[in-house]
This record gives structure tokens, C-alpha cells and sequence, in this order.
């Protein structure tokens, strides 16, 4: 009894020290007389649980934005660029679902900013879908589906709710230890707006489209990073060697920067980055890259490439 | 009697885990409250993605590319007060364009791009005020 009594005793102690230790909230090193009041083993830089949630960071733009570019471009709506939602009972991997779930965000988005809200509303139901077969069906519940829809007459709001649901995605499934699939989302978004952007292009010739294509070789590199550092038992080999293929003509463009002072404005609390930058891209590299896209979209989507 | 003892050990250091993952959670709640509209009421669409580091000693940071032409605002919490994360963009040689440490760890901040620019943002903990916890960034831009 003495024993078990000294290992519950110990047991206990430990776990407010660990409580202590790892909880985030109490450990703001202040206490009432205003003095802070650091634990010396906190500000040891060779403590064992110096790490991030989240391993690393990563960040790839919103293919809203480049749907914004286009939409400001006045070219005309083209639903043909769109994945159709009866493809959605060809995805049957979690792999496949997700990027599939990033693709029809991003043609949501892309409806909605063309005020195409019938259309809007049937992807909806794609991304509902797709979102309660990967388990974040609370991002895209019923609350959302209820302000999407009592907001279909405000493009602003539509685009707000849409975001947010899936920033609310992103946070469950890092929060969940389910990286790989938020990483795949991600590609998939951006995989569609290089396919609206290369196909707009194509018709267009708009300059500000072109380079926006060009621009995007940093956030190439940042979905491979993604997808290597999550590639568990080799789930993402084939869209590794796929996107691999993409940055290999991706490193050929030319991209360079001229620091430029910075302006603020404290008052507005506004920072003006006024960098220049060069953009190197000649028309046969977007024309190679415009079909090596099309390529990997069309394996993802289950179509085939037309032309 | 041992296993009790680890059993508690590790039921407390999983749970402690638990409440990072809350933590963050609520964080991200109040990060969400700056990502509204800018000073003429236009709203901030977000770019889908949160942030998520716990943090000590190090920092964390990511690369990203902001648009030319975009506006952009950036917000960060790591608890209950506005002030206890730093964040700061550097261009790809490393000139730094903004800090909020200039501006009292300002929560959130707007920036405007005028030309495509490849950034790595940092963000890590003002240790004057907090030594360690989660911390929540987001992105939002305007339309």
C-alpha cells in the first residue's frame, strides 16, 4: 500500500510539473505583483520539447486570388474549365478526395466571383460531400451552407463564408495530425487556378495572367516541399512525380527581386512593400507549362486532355 | 505499480497535448477577429489556411509570395493579450520589410504590394511577455 500510495504521489506530482510545462495559456511568466517570474528551465534553448505544433510551416496562395485576377481581366465566364461534379463518384482515396475537394473549392470560388450562383450552389454540394467523407464536415455543416446560401445575392459575403470554411478545414485537420490531407487540398486549389489561368491565358494573351503564371514558381516549390514532408508510406509519389515533371520547366523562369524601402503609415497601420521585381518567362515555357498542367489536372479530375 | 505511475504520466502528457491543440483553437478564434474589413469597410477574404506553432525559443516561419497589386492584412495572437506575438516579413535576401516590434506587436498589420514579391514571414513570442504557447497567424486579402 506504502508503494502504491508513492507512486501515485509521484505519479501526481509529475503531472502538474508536465501540466505546467506544456500548457500554453499559464505560462505567460507574469504573476500579480507584475514581476515576471520565469522558469529557468523554460529559457534553456536545449530543452527536449523546443518544436512547433506543426513540425513546419508552409504556405500556398488562395486560388481565389487568382481568380480575382481574372475575373478583373472582364473574360468572359467559361464553364467548360470546370471539373464536372458528376466526376465526384470517381474519387474513392482519401488522396484523391482531397484533391478533388481543393479542385471544386477553387471552382466555387471561381462560380461565385462570376455571380453564377446556381452553379455555386451545386458545387456546394460537391464540397459538402467530399468534405463528410475526409471527417471535416463541421467546417462545411449546416450553419455554412445556410449563410452561403442567405448571402447568394452578396458576392463579398459568399467569398468570406467560403474562405472561412475552409481556413476552419485547414485548423481541424492540423489540429488533427491529418497534414497530408490539408497539404493535398491545398495542391488541388492551386492546381485549378493554374488551369484557369494557363486556359485564360491561352485565349486572352493578357499580360497580368502571364505573369501571375510565372510568379507562381515559389509556390511549386512550396507544394513539393509540403508533400515530401507528409509523404507517409509513399501516398503521394504519384503526384510528387507528377508536379516534379511541372517544376522542372518551372526552373527555368526567371524571377528577381530589387529590395525597395518600405513606406508606413502608422496612423493606418499600412505598409507599403514597394520591392521591384522581374519576371523571365518566354511563350513556348507557358505553353509547356499549360499542358503539363493540364495533364496532371486531368489525371486528378479522371478526364482526358483534350488537344 | 509502475505502470500506474507511467500510466498517469502519460495520460497527463497526451492530455497536456489536448489542451495545446484548445489552445490553439481559441487563439485562432480571437486571430479570426482581425481578419474583418479594412478602415473603408471592405471586407478580408481569407486564403483558406491557418498558421498553427507552438513556440519557446524558436521561431517559425514560412515562404510565400504576395501579389502585386494585393492588399493584404496579417494577424497573430498567442493568448488573451494583443501584444505577445512578433512577426516579421523578409524579402529573398533577406532585407527586412516589416517587423510588428516597431509597432508595439501591433496584432495585425496591412500591407499593399505594388510589384509580386517572395516573402518569408517569421513569426515567434515576445519573451518579455510570454515564454511559450501557441501561436496563430492568418492571411486574409482584399478583393
Amino acid at each position: 500500500m506504502d508503494s502504491l500510495n508513492k507512486y501515485l504521489i509521484l505519479g501526481a506530482v509529475a503531472s502538474i510539473l508536465l501540466m505546467s510545462a506544456c500548457s500554453g495559456e499559464t505560462e505567460d511568466g507574469t504573476v500579480d505583483n507584475g514581476q515576471k517570474v520565469i522558469d529557468p528551465e523554460l529559457l534553456d534553448p536545449n530543452r527536449s520539447f523546443n518544436t512547433n505544433f506543426d513540425g513546419k510551416l508552409f504556405s500556398v496562395p488562395s486560388p481565389v486570388q487568382t481568380a480575382l485576377l481574372i475575373r478583373s481581366s472582364n473574360l468572359a465566364y467559361d464553364e467548360s474549365l470546370l471539373n464536372s461534379e458528376t466526376n465526384i463518384s470517381n474519387y474513392a482515396s482519401n488522396t484523391s478526395k482531397s484533391l478533388n475537394l481543393g479542385i471544386y473549392g477553387a471552382d466555387l470560388g471561381y462560380a461565385t466571383l462570376y455571380d453564377q450562383n446556381a452553379k455555386a450552389l451545386s458545387y456546394i454540394n460537391a464540397v459538402e460531400s467530399l468534405s463528410n467523407d475526409l471527417g471535416i464536415a463541421g467546417a462545411f455543416d449546416a450553419n455554412f451552407l445556410e449563410r452561403f446560401e442567405a448571402n447568394s445575392n452578396n458576392q463579398d459575403s459568399m467569398l468570406v463564408i467560403l474562405t472561412e470554411a475552409f481556413r476552419k478545414g485547414d485548423l481541424f485537420l492540423k489540429e488533427s495530425d491529418r497534414k497530408n490531407s490539408s497539404a493535398l487540398i491545398l495542391t488541388g486549389g492551386w492546381l485549378e487556378s493554374m488551369h484557369f489561368a494557363t486556359n485564360l491565358y491561352a485565349k486572352s494573351k493578357d499580360k497580368r495572367i502571364f505573369h501571375r503564371i510565372g510568379e507562381q514558381k515559389q509556390s511549386l516549390e512550396t507544394i513539393l516541399e509540403i508533400l515530401k514532408e507528409y509523404n507517409v508510406d509513399g501516398v503521394n509519389d504519384e503526384i510528387l512525380a507528377q508536379l516534379g515533371g511541372l517544376n522542372e520547366l518551372f526552373q527555368t523562369v526567371e524571377i528577381s527581386n530589387e529590395f525597395v524601402e518600405p513606406v508606413t503609415d502608422e496612423s493606418k497601420k499600412l505598409t507599403t512593400i514597394k520591392n521591384k521585381s522581374t519576371m523571365i518567362m518566354s511563350a513556348e515555357l507557358e505553353e509547356s507549362i499549360r499542358a503539363k498542367v493540364a495533364e496532371i489536372r486531368a489525371a486528378i479530375v479522371g478526364q482526358s486532355v483534350e488537344g | 505499480m509502475k505502470k500506474i505511475f507511467i500510466a498517469s504520466i502519460l495520460s497527463v502528457f497526451f492530455g497536456a497535448f489536448q489542451v495545446t491543440a484548445q489552445d490553439c483553437d481559441s487563439i485562432a478564434r480571437v486571430v479570426e477577429t482581425y481578419i474583418t474589413n479594412d478602415a473603408k469597410g471592405k471586407p478580408f477574404v481569407s486564403d483558406g489556411q491557418v498558421y498553427v506553432a507552438f513556440l519557446d525559443n524558436e521561431k517559425a516561419e514560412f515562404n510565400t509570395t504576395l501579389f502585386g497589386g494585393s492588399y493584404y492584412r496579417l494577424a497573430a495572437s498567442a493568448g488573451v493579450k494583443d501584444d505577445y506575438v512578433i512577426f516579421s516579413i523578409f524579402d529573398a535576401e533577406d532585407n527586412l520589410l516589416f517587423t510588428n516590434r516597431n509597432h508595439k506587436n501591433s496584432p495585425y498589420w496591412d500591407f499593399k504590394i505594388e510589384n509580386t514579391v517572395p516573402v518569408r514571414i517569421q513569426t515567434e513570442l515576445d519573451r518579455d511577455k510570454k515564454v511559450t504557447g501557441c501561436a496563430v497567424l492568418m492571411i486574409g486579402f482584399l478583393k
